[in-house]
């Protein structure tokens, strides 16, 4: 777009390309709009029709591999100046005497031995990552790899059963405000799958990862792939000016390492942070239960003593875990159930100022910590067995 | 310089702004030898709102000059405010371009210092003492530095966490944007911009980045992959042209469109990522610099860990200000690879954006 732009400014450009390229665009619109199978013999014909008119032709064949030719008329057509022939004899006269500078004229960059390996080494490290990702880091290959993934634990493995997903908009922002639990957080990439599965309008779920799960060597980075965010007000913010679906866990790390005697009792609700959001960006809050995710690693019990050696707050213990080695990683087969409760517009009832009350804040973020755990207590009352629901 | 001296009028001129003709305007330019100072000469030297430039460096610049003066004033010494403010008050300077900064960190810290952070004084003196209309200063978006608490996109307000760091290279870039905020608050008169660009990369400039990404082997740390930005050297260049040609004041992120995992970029560049574990990275990362075989700070190992991505969206707003090629476009262009977008104009994306 720029490079015709330009073109058609430059004066010299205009009045003597314009010319000799008139013709040859003249033909091809009778001849286009016929199906492709048969566009090879009529351009030979056409070929054929406008013989004499050679370099018309040479004009319109695409740019050489090597550079542009020498012995075709540069474009400006300025070559036929005195001054033009005189620099054009002086270089080939130049060339002839230095047989060495003769190759800096090629503007390609020379091939070399190993581009061959260097190419295929490309290809195969870009094979399964997208050379486009958008502004917080999804990459939409890795997601895509990931799915079935995702899909096998929340169909086969969890049995996740999805309530209440018409609470989510269609679109438009929103704030949904969870449980968390897990020791691993599995519960956020579930959310993400049931949405992105089960409702209508297959929306993409942005969950706000806390740092200890974001700045986890591989896990981090992982979850930042299929679409994790780190979780900090400015990001949020962003994301809900985008008009996005954001998930939140306010429990944060608090939630992740409940022991498994403090299961389904919400933690503190950070400082209220997520209504601050709410209120300030007109978004509702959806609050939502995830029950059966706190069973699939029962930890009885933290170390803190050797985890400050690998930088992370504790090391879980659980009945399974250090001591059979990886295979502890292996979550329970729970059975889970997600619920989407009602959405809550703080924003209409206190206006966007409410942010700065401080009071009015934590009374509100309370107000959503009691109606999620309301849920949990209304889904666990109807639940007979953790592993079959 | 002896010979500068001499012209200068012995008693003390009057404390008066030259006057400002917006078609007759007059540039000077520090760090000229350096690639965004000469770039942006040649592009004033085309441009015929602006009569005269100079060029101040410790090397001539190499290419053809018509209006441009060069002055080789070096920064690092002591009188070096002085011989600036006689040569600017003399040639009536309106606008100053500070750019005579490192773009690759140095083992020779005493010297980068005496460059960077007592230079930016000096030319602050100078700008002080002659009352310039406007000042422009580079700077660069490592000054936010890389903290695990960096939201993904860093705003021009953002503490600038750099200065904890323990790299020379990135300190004396926060104390040169310290100064220079002091500078514009205690004279309100004076345009003062910083522009910080992100790492640039092109077919001709010559910095850290462009070193780094030419090795065939590029270190990472195991199980971090952070998302990382890059800058087309020719959008450095708009970005500092419309700087000099309008009037904006404040700090700007000079950043290009999109965001790319570390990872991606050494596959698209097609390097060979050799991933070290953190207790082995940084002694030797550490060695490695001491022992001045490898020329990036152990606290570089930052940069490919944690965030340090800028947002680009106040010099889209108010300098109107938008980079031509994205980072995808960036990186085959400084490979010089041909893309379907780029093959028709023989492997580069037509620059729409020349001059003004």
């Amino acid at each position: 777009m720029g490079g015709k732009q330009i073109l058609g400014d430059d004066p010299f450009a205009t009045s003597e390309v314009a010319e000799p390229e008139a013709p040859p665009p003249m033909p091809p619109p009778p001849v286009t709009p016929p199906a492709v199978i048969d566009a090879q013999p009529q351009r030979e014909q056409e070929r054929e029709r406008q013989a004499p008119e050679t370099y018309s032709h040479e004009a319109k064949a695409p740019a050489s591999e090597y550079g542009p030719s020498i012995d075709r008329p540069s474009p400006s057509g300025h070559r036929h100046g005195l001054v033009e022939e005189v620099k054009h004899i002086e270089k080939s006269v130049r060339d002839r005497l230095l047989p060495s500078r003769a190759e800096e004229r090629t503007e390609e960059r020379n091939k070399l031995p190993l581009e061959f390996v260097w190419q295929r080494w490309r290809k195969l490290a870009m094979r399964d990552r997208s050379d486009v990702v958008d502004e917080f880091g999804r990459d939409p290959n890795v997601a895509a790899r990931v799915d079935p993934l995702l899909e096998f634990l929340y169909k086969t493995y969890f049995r996740v059963e999805t309530r209440g997903l018409g609470h989510i908009p269609d679109e438009g922002r929103a704030l949904i405000v969870a449980n968390h639990s897990g020791t691993l957080p599995y519960d956020g990439a579930m959310i993400m799958h049931a949405v992105k599965q089960e409702h209508r309008a297959r929306r993409a779920v942005r969950p706000l990862v806390e740092d200890f799960v974001f700045h986890f060597p591989y896990l981090g980075t992982l979850m930042n792939r299929i679409g994790g965010v780190r979780a900090c007000p400015e990001n949020a913010e962003r994301l809900l000016v985008q008009d996005q679906l954001v998930a939140v866990f306010p429990e944060g790390i608090k939630g992740i390492g409940k022991l498994y005697r403090e299961r389904y009792q919400l933690q503190r609700f950070g400082r209220g942070g997520f209504v601050k959001l709410a209120l300030k960006c007109d978004a509702p809050i959806i609050p939502t239960a995830v029950v059966g995710a706190e069973e699939i690693h029962p930890m009885v019990g933290k170390v803190t003593w050797l985890a400050k050696s690998f930088g992370i707050p504790y090391v879980p213990v659980t009945p399974t875990f250090p001591f059979l080695g990886p295979i502890g990683l292996v979550p329970l087969p729970t059975k889970w159930f997600i619920a989407f409760g009602e959405p809550l517009y703080f924003n209409a009832e206190y206006g966007a100022d409410g942010a700065n009350d401080r009071i009015l804040v934590n009374k509100l973020a309370e107000q959503v910590r009691v109606r999620i755990q309301e849920m949990i207590d209304g889904l666990l009352k109807t639940r007979k067995s953790i592993l079959f629901g | 310089m002896p010979a500068d001296r001499k012209r200068v009028p012995k008693k003390k001129a009057l404390l008066q702004r030259p006057p400002y003709d917006p078609e007759q305007r007059v540039v000077a330019v520090t760090g000229a030898y350096s690639f965004v100072g000469a770039e942006l000469i040649k592009r004033l030297e085309r441009d015929r709102r602006y009569y005269k430039v100079l060029a101040i460096d410790i090397r001539k610049p190499t290419f053809a000059m018509s209006k441009t003066q060069f002055h080789k004033i070096d920064l690092t010494m002591p009188t070096a405010d002085a011989d600036l403010a006689a040569v600017w008050k003399r040639e009536g300077v309106d606008t100053v371009v500070h750019a005579a900064f490192l773009s690759t960190p140095t083992h020779a810290n005493a010297w980068a210092h005496e460059l960077e952070s007592i230079g930016t004084m000096h030319v602050l003196n100078a700008c002080a003492e002659t009352q310039v209309r406007k000042l422009v200063v580079w700077s660069q978006t490592v000054v936010y530095g890389a903290h695990p608490l960096n939201p993904n996109f860093l705003v021009e307000e953002h503490e600038l966490r750099g200065g904890a760091s323990r790299s020379r290279f990135v300190r004396d870039k926060v104390e040169v944007e310290r100064q220079v905020r002091r500078f514009a608050h205690e004279h309100a008169d004076t345009i003062v911009t910083t522009l910080r660009t992100a790492a640039a990369l092109g077919p001709r400039i010559h910095n850290f980045a462009t070193r780094f990404f030419t090795r065939p082997v590029a270190p990472t740390l195991m199980g971090y992959d952070p998302l990382m930005q890059l800058v087309h050297e020719r959008d450095v260049i708009d970005a500092f042209n419309l700087a000099v040609d309008n009037d904006f004041a404040g700090e700007f992120n000079i950043v290009g469109d999109g965001v790319l995992p570390y990872s991606t970029i050494l596959a698209m560049m097609g390097k060979v990522p050799l991933p070290l574990p953190h207790f082995l990275a940084r002694p030797l990362s550490r060695a490695l610099w001491a022992t001045q075989v490898f020329d990036s700070p152990p606290n570089f190992l930052d940069f490919l860990r944690f965030l340090c991505v800028a947002d680009g969206g106040k010099a889209r707003k108010v300098m109107g200000f938008a980079p031509v090629y994205d980072i995808k476009a960036t990186i085959h262009d400084f490979l010089g690879v041909a893309t379907p977008e780029t093959a028709e104009n023989g492997g580069r994306l037509q620059h729409a954006a020349g001059g003004v």
